[in-house]
């Protein structure tokens, strides 16, 4: 018996379907077991690749950006007494069972920033690589971007900046300070606002940071 | 080693757009190569007298649909990194008979039109301009359409999640699909384009 002799596309087309049909027991995603490249870890954990500036933040939830999942690690009842527009409670125990995707870019705070670093780990060991912490935590956003302060010194780059700070601070409800002001009132910690969430509108105040350029999709 | 290599930061930004520039030059080749540089050929698929681009994109889906599977399963590849442009269905299959009419009318897809363009092609020049047109047209009136375009939002899904079938079934199934399709196309060939 001898075998029909076949074309080049014949060839193709046996080849095509005898490795689709070894495909079929593939297991091509990556299972719940990964080694974690403690040096890697280390890298990024120095070079503070992993953090997201609370300004930075700011001006994506103007921009509306849909790109990231920000989530807030706080108990239920600090989340409902205010919260970070746009963030989703998720408490540190809960976070393993909760419906992330590897492929989006998750953004954590707390209150401080510990426990956010420490579930930034436990993603990280979870194979989820864009993974990033609010720097300085609700703490860091309360100082940076609701009631941002302008040094008594300042100069005059610094007044711009604190310029658009301020229109920043006043979207999100909160209340710049100058320095002279602060100097009277320092001793009474400002108040949070009501949690309105304002909606992401375009244009209606400059982004503090440069908006960053989407680097995917085709 | 790990892929991708972006996401897993084995180079930066600027690398990443030389990295796009050399996979661009590619793509244009093998496109040019395949005869899609030419107007005419492309129009053909949709007389049926020519079925070259449901071949070679049909065997570019199955290619790359081996390499990944065999790739991730290796080891080599996450394929839950692998960036997937979300799904919104109802615009997505607008958008496509828009790109669909744009192609019989003009003969070329947006990438096909630069293939062309590489070779000194009019009307793939004209093409381009409208691509630039459409595109700053669209930028204008999305404001207008911005709530239509992120409607029906599903995420970044795949079929076996979607069909709630293995990965590996899927995989097996389009590339029948596919063998069956270019045998089929073959006789369509035979019918309308009176090739042998």
């Amino acid at each position: 018996m001898t075998l029909p002799r076949l074309t080049l596309n014949q060839k193709l087309a046996v080849v095509a379907l005898v490795l689709g049909a070894v495909a079929i027991a593939s297991q091509p995603h990556r299972g719940p077991f990964v080694k974690l490249d403690a040096r890697d870890m280390a890298l990024i954990v120095e070079k503070e690749v992993d953090h997201v500036t609370p300004p930075e933040l700011a001006a994506w939830i103007i921009e509306g950006r849909s790109d990231y999942r920000l989530i807030d690690l706080r108990s239920e009842a600090e989340y409902a007494a205010y919260h970070i527009p746009t963030a989703e409670n998720v408490t540190v125990s809960a976070l393993p069972d909760y419906a992330l995707s590897r492929a989006e870019k998750i953004v954590l705070y707390s209150q401080g920033g510990i426990h956010a670093a420490q579930a930034w780990f436990l993603l990280q060991a979870e194979g989820y690589r864009a993974v990033y912490t609010v720097f300085g935590g609700l703490d860091g956003w309360k100082d940076d971007v609701l009631f941002p302060t302008l040094p008594a010194d300042a100069g005059s780059q610094e007044r711009a900046r604190f310029e658009r700070a301020a229109a920043v601070a006043q979207f999100f409800g909160g209340q710049a300070r100058s320095g002279e002001a602060t100097a009277g009132s320092a001793a009474a910690a400002p108040e949070l606002p009501k949690m309105t969430v304002p909606a992401p509108s375009a244009g209606a105040v400059a982004p503090a940071a440069k908006p960053r350029k989407k680097k995917e999709g085709c | 080693m790990m892929t991708p290599l972006y996401k897993y930061g084995f180079f930066g930004d600027e690398f990443a757009l030389l990295v796009a520039f050399a996979l661009g030059l590619g793509f244009g080749f093998f496109l040019e190569r395949a005869g899609f540089g030419s107007a005419r050929k492309l129009a053909a698929q949709f007389y049926l007298y020519d079925m070259s681009v449901f071949k070679v994109m049909f065997t570019a889906i199955v290619t790359a649909l081996l390499g990944v599977t065999y790739l991730g399963w290796l080891g080599w590849l996450d394929l839950d990194l692998v960036y997937l442009v979300p799904t919104h269905l109802g615009p997505q299959l607008l958008g496509g008979l828009v790109l669909g009419v744009g192609f019989v009318v003009g003969g070329y897809c947006p990438g096909t039109s630069v293939a062309g363009l590489a070779t000194g092609r009019v009307d793939a020049l004209i093409y381009a301009l409208g691509i630039a047109a459409g595109t700053f047209a669209y930028a204008e009136v999305y404001p207008a359409i911005k709530d239509f375009v992120n409607a029906g939002a599903m995420g970044q899904v795949t079929l076996p999640e979607v069909l709630d079938v293995p990965w590996g079934v899927l995989v097996f199934a389009v590339v029948a699909i596919a063998v069956a399709g270019f045998s089929a196309a073959t006789l369509v060939e035979r019918r309308f384009g009176g090739k042998p």
